[in-house]
């Protein structure tokens, strides 16, 4: 099969660049092992959350300060000015899948996490931060933090701990409830499989909304907020929301929950289908396991599924994550590429490869691993030749570090548009 | 000041401790046990959970293997729950000296071992992954055994009894009154007060840290630290105990256990200054996983889940030895007659194998001291969960409507006190721990019964977070329970978990390639990533 963009990774990273890709007219193809990142994430967009162990509240000024200091960070690659459009592009093309951002005015905000601590962030789905609750922030008294009897993957009396320690919630009063609703214990066969999916199904479902939104009323008396894990529903969430606050005269928000994150669903499905619905051709569950090359370009990949049956394209982006998601692989005392076999930044010795303790100010070097690229973003080969034809983005990128510097999303979202762009020039200087 | 009086105190909570104040208590012997950390939490809970048959020692230390061998027998009555009879295989690889063979098998008929040969044909058909290339096995009746399990029971009989246990609480100080015990002086590092203990007798069971103990009433006592390290593997390969056929040498056993199995182990003499923070070095990895794939091929392929290293208690009663030379044997001091000081005693060396017999010399000791004329019985008492064996076939049915694979883990854990923990309340058996089939009720009764104090304690007692996915969703999940079960704070429970991360992370840290990092780039996302939990402490200074 032949086509204009292979792009190899179906996570946040690959998604976007597929769509800007088959928007400009490119056939194009996504390979995706499986269950991306987002499966496991908050479902907010961080763009830059922290320099110096310090909240970062002005990203877009901020980001000067990072790529000051890190030239080769892949931010600094980008630009501003691309970032900026990258986001737009990302936040415009979640919206045709009726997934809307808020963006608090290119400044930062806070989401609440499952620990009740704040995490910054750019943009959050409306059900997680939204002007409402931006204005009615300073007046209110009281949040009431509830969960569903029976749900193990959330303990609100810790969240509520921890966020009254929080000096913007100094005058008000936080509590935690639990409602028990037997009519959605019935649902489950066993409790071990009560999970977030299970009950956003259990909110799909319009007659339990109502009973869910009367629950929530009563355990909410006298509060201005509720806060309740990320079960609002995988497709119908805009609606359920709305529900679910005409019914009680709530304001009611949602926490990113353990994995699997309803929130993160929500963007994988509205990215894919949006895809989809371009044209591109999404081939999932299958893995890209060698390409063939001449002259420093690629000139076809083979997939597990099909050893052999060659994709060929004119230009190929290289998406896979990090070792989390098996961009790169580490064994006993040396980390490799598996697709390419690309040029890796790392240090050779295992035991520099982590910190001396799990929670680290400094994080843990292993999470800067990755590809080393020129400034247009083409990876090197083993011999230090420039692969011509292939862009790299996202989280196997070398030379930043996503969970200190809070800019996971943001520097997916980036590379993956910077990646595309030069795609498409070349691709229309060919024709 | 707080202060408590009573007939005996055991300084230390590992196996030997565990028994001493579990064999008092059916004396009717009033003890208190103080441990500094917790129960099973130093040399006994760091090693590699082997029941020995006594044929590694027959060679070389034929009193050693006997008494290994009679403590096999009993303890595979009175504590059945903490044991899986699963044998043992002693193989010689083409490398090894062949004569070993017999000299094994020979030596372990003296020993009254029941070790026998078989073909190379049936060992493989016993342990398939064994390497094909042995020239010669030899079965024996090696078992594995939960060391946590074990001292815990012992500690939940002696409890039910009477006694009187303090975990996380540290002696620091024997008071004399002239040459004679008065007591000691604690410090309780939860509550974080410090409170005295009277007693006539104290036993001293601290293993490695007695050398410690003995110094505060002005005693020298030797110590000779020997490390010991191994690694886990995350999954079990093998069926049966794997030894090498051999003298005794770093890297010749792979024991099974529960889920996992282990690649033991290595002997190092360290200084005695070093004996709170060991590491597992680099090269002690490269040796295990090089040594253990002689034994399993394809050993090292498999991901390596932890790395982790205990203390031998190894003293030297007369003249200075190295680490595998010097003495196994047990080591009973009156400190009346070596020392002029009544009423202290200390019990070290051994293994973990002969707690129960060092513990029975030791109270033996002490009773007589007391004027008591009690007999021992710990060999005839089961410990709590040992108390009936009814099959594992009737318990499922029983419990009819909860899965049989949760069942059966609480079962395995707790023995008979099945029926203290899982309730058919469907709340009750929804699964905390899903790699080691915990259940809410288990937390549960473990945080209200079982002196649990921490979520590395509830781990030990329960096995959560040590399957493979070390802690990624459980530890959370169980973090929770313990505001909701037990006198915990949100607060408190929140710094539990972080401090249970940083635990785990040690035994991560040295084998942190492969899947293994995979694992942990995960855990570390959701945690600091998702729950910023790594802020916590920076947000309330």
């Amino acid at each position: 099969m032949k086509f204009d963009c292979i792009i190899i990774g179906g996570g946040i990273s690959g998604l976007t660049a597929g769509i800007r890709c088959v928007k400009e007219g490119l056939h194009t193809a996504i390979i995706s092992s499986g269950m991306s990142a987002l499966h496991f994430s908050s479902g907010s967009i961080d763009v830059l959350g922290y320099i110096n162990n310090k909240v970062v509240y002005k990203p877009f000024e901020a980001l000067d300060t990072l790529t000051g200091t890190i030239a080769q960070h892949p931010y600094a690659k980008c630009g501003k000015a691309l970032i900026v459009e990258a986001l737009q592009f990302f936040k415009q093309e979640c919206e045709t899948q009726n997934v809307y951002l808020f963006d608090n005015e290119n400044l930062n905000h806070f989401h609440v996490t499952a620990l009740g601590t704040l995490k910054p962030t750019y943009f959050s789905q409306r059900s997680v931060f939204n002007e409402d609750v931006y204005n009615r922030f300073k007046s209110m008294k009281k949040i009431v933090i509830v969960n569903f009897e029976g749900y193990r993957d959330f303990h609100p009396q810790l969240a509520a701990a921890q966020l009254s320690k929080h000096a913007l919630f100094a005058n008000c009063e936080i509590i935690a409830k639990s409602i028990d609703m037997p009519q959605l214990q019935d649902l489950t066969r066993h409790p071990h499989e009560y999970r977030s999916i299970d009950i956003a199904r259990i909110f799909e479902n319009e007659e339990n909304v109502y009973r869910i939104a009367d629950a929530i009323r009563l355990a909410a008396e006298g509060a201005d907020f509720v806060v309740i894990p990320a079960f609002m529903g995988i497709h119908n969430f805009n609606q359920i929301h709305n529900i679910l606050q005409s019914r009680t005269r709530l304001l009611i928000y949602e926490i990113p929950t353990l994995p699997p994150s309803i929130l993160g669903l929500r963007i994988d499905n509205a990215l894919k289908s949006r895809f989809a619905q371009l044209g591109g051709v999404y081939i999932a569950g299958d893995k890209v396991v060698r390409a063939e090359s001449s002259n420093d370009v690629v000139q076809a990949v083979y997939t597990a599924n099909h050893p052999e049956n060659p994709l060929e394209a004119k230009f190929y982006i290289l998406s896979t994550g990090s070792f989390f998601s098996g961009g790169m692989i580490s064994e006993f005392n040396n980390m490799y590429e598996p697709v390419f076999k690309l040029k890796l930044h790392y240090e050779p010795e295992r035991n520099k490869w982590y910190s001396p303790q799990f929670f680290y100010s400094n994080s843990h070097p292993f999470l800067e691993y990755g590809v080393v690229t020129d400034e247009n973003l083409r990876p090197y080969d083993s011999k230090n030749n420039i692969i011509q034809n292939v862009y790299c983005s996202g989280a196997i990128l070398a030379h930043y570090n996503p969970i200190r510097e809070g800019c996971g999303s943001g520097v997916a979202i980036s590379t993956a548009y910077k990646a595309a762009n030069q795609i498409i020039s070349l691709y229309k200087l060919m024709r | 000041m707080r202060t408590i009086e009573t007939e005996v105190i055991v300084i230390g909570g590992g196996a030997t401790g565990c028994g001493v104040l579990r064999d008092c208590t059916l004396r009717g012997i009033k003890a208190v046990l103080i441990e500094k950390n917790d129960i099973a939490s130093g040399t006994t809970g760091r090693n590699h959970g082997l029941l020995h048959s006594g044929a590694r020692y027959a060679v070389k230390d034929l009193e050693s293997a006997t008494e290994c061998i009679n403590e096999n027998r009993i303890l595979k009555k009175i504590a059945w729950h903490c044991i899986e009879p699963t044998g043992g295989l002693f193989v010689t690889l083409p490398e090894d000296d062949p004569t070993y063979h017999n000299r094994l098998l020979e030596s372990c008929k003296f020993a009254g071992i029941d070790a026998k040969e078989i073909s190379v044909k049936k060992a493989l058909a016993t342990e398939p992954n064994l390497n094909p290339n042995i020239l010669s096995a030899i079965w024996v009746p090696d078992g594995t055994i939960d060391p946590f399990r074990l001292a815990s029971a012992n500690i939940l009989d002696s409890v039910e009894r009477g006694a009187t246990v303090l975990t996380h609480t540290e002696v620091e100080r024997i008071m004399l009154k002239q040459n004679q015990v008065a007591g000691v002086q604690c410090y309780d590092k939860v509550a974080k007060e410090y409170f005295e203990v009277y007693a006539p007798i104290i036993v001293n069971a601290s293993g490695v840290w007695g050398q410690h103990i003995c110094q505060t009433a002005g005693i020298e006592l030797k110590m000779f630290p020997s490390k010991g390290s191994m690694v886990i593997i995350d999954y079990r390969i093998n069926n049966v105990v794997v030894n090498r056929c051999r003298v005794p040498s770093d890297g010749d056993i792979i024991v099974p256990g529960d889920t996992v199995s282990l690649i033991g182990t290595t002997s190092r003499k360290i200084s005695y200054d070093k004996i709170d923070e060991l590491v597992v070095d680099d090269d002690e990895i490269e040796v295990l996983l090089a040594d253990g794939e002689k034994l399993i091929p394809n050993v090292s392929k498999a991901r390596v889940l932890r790395a982790y290293c205990g203390v031998r208690p190894l003293v030297a009663v007369s003249g200075e030895m190295d680490g595998r030379e010097i003495s196994r044997g047990v080591v009973l001091i009156d400190h009346k007659e070596r020392d002029n000081v009544q009423g202290l005693i200390t019990i070290a060396g051994g293994k973990l194998m002969t707690y129960r017999l060092m513990a029975e010399m030791t109270t033996d000791l002490v009773a007589k001291k007391l004027g008591n004329t009690s007999r021992c019985l710990t060999h005839k008492i089961p410990l709590p969960g040992s108390e009936k064996r009814v099959g594992y076939t009737k318990k499922i049915k029983y419990f009819s409507g909860i899965p049989n694979s949760v069942v059966g883990s609480t079962h395995y854990r707790h023995g008979e006190r099945v029926h203290n923990i899982l309730s058919l309340q469907k709340r009750n058996y929804g699964l905390i721990c899903e790699c080691e089939m915990v259940t809410l009720g288990e937390v549960e009764y473990a945080i209200k019964n079982l002196k649990v104090k921490d979520l590395v304690d509830l781990r030990r007692r329960t096995r959560i977070g040590m399957g493979p996915c070390q802690g990624e969703l459980c530890a959370y999940r169980a973090a929770g329970l313990f505001t909701e079960f037990g006198e915990f704070t949100p607060d408190t429970s929140t710094k539990l978990l972080k401090d249970f991360l940083e635990e785990r992370f040690k035994g991560m840290k040295p084998v942190l390639w492969g899947d293994g990092l995979r694992e942990f780039e995960f855990t570390y996302w959701i945690y600091q990533g998702l729950f910023g939990l790594g802020l916590v402490e920076e947000e309330e200074k």
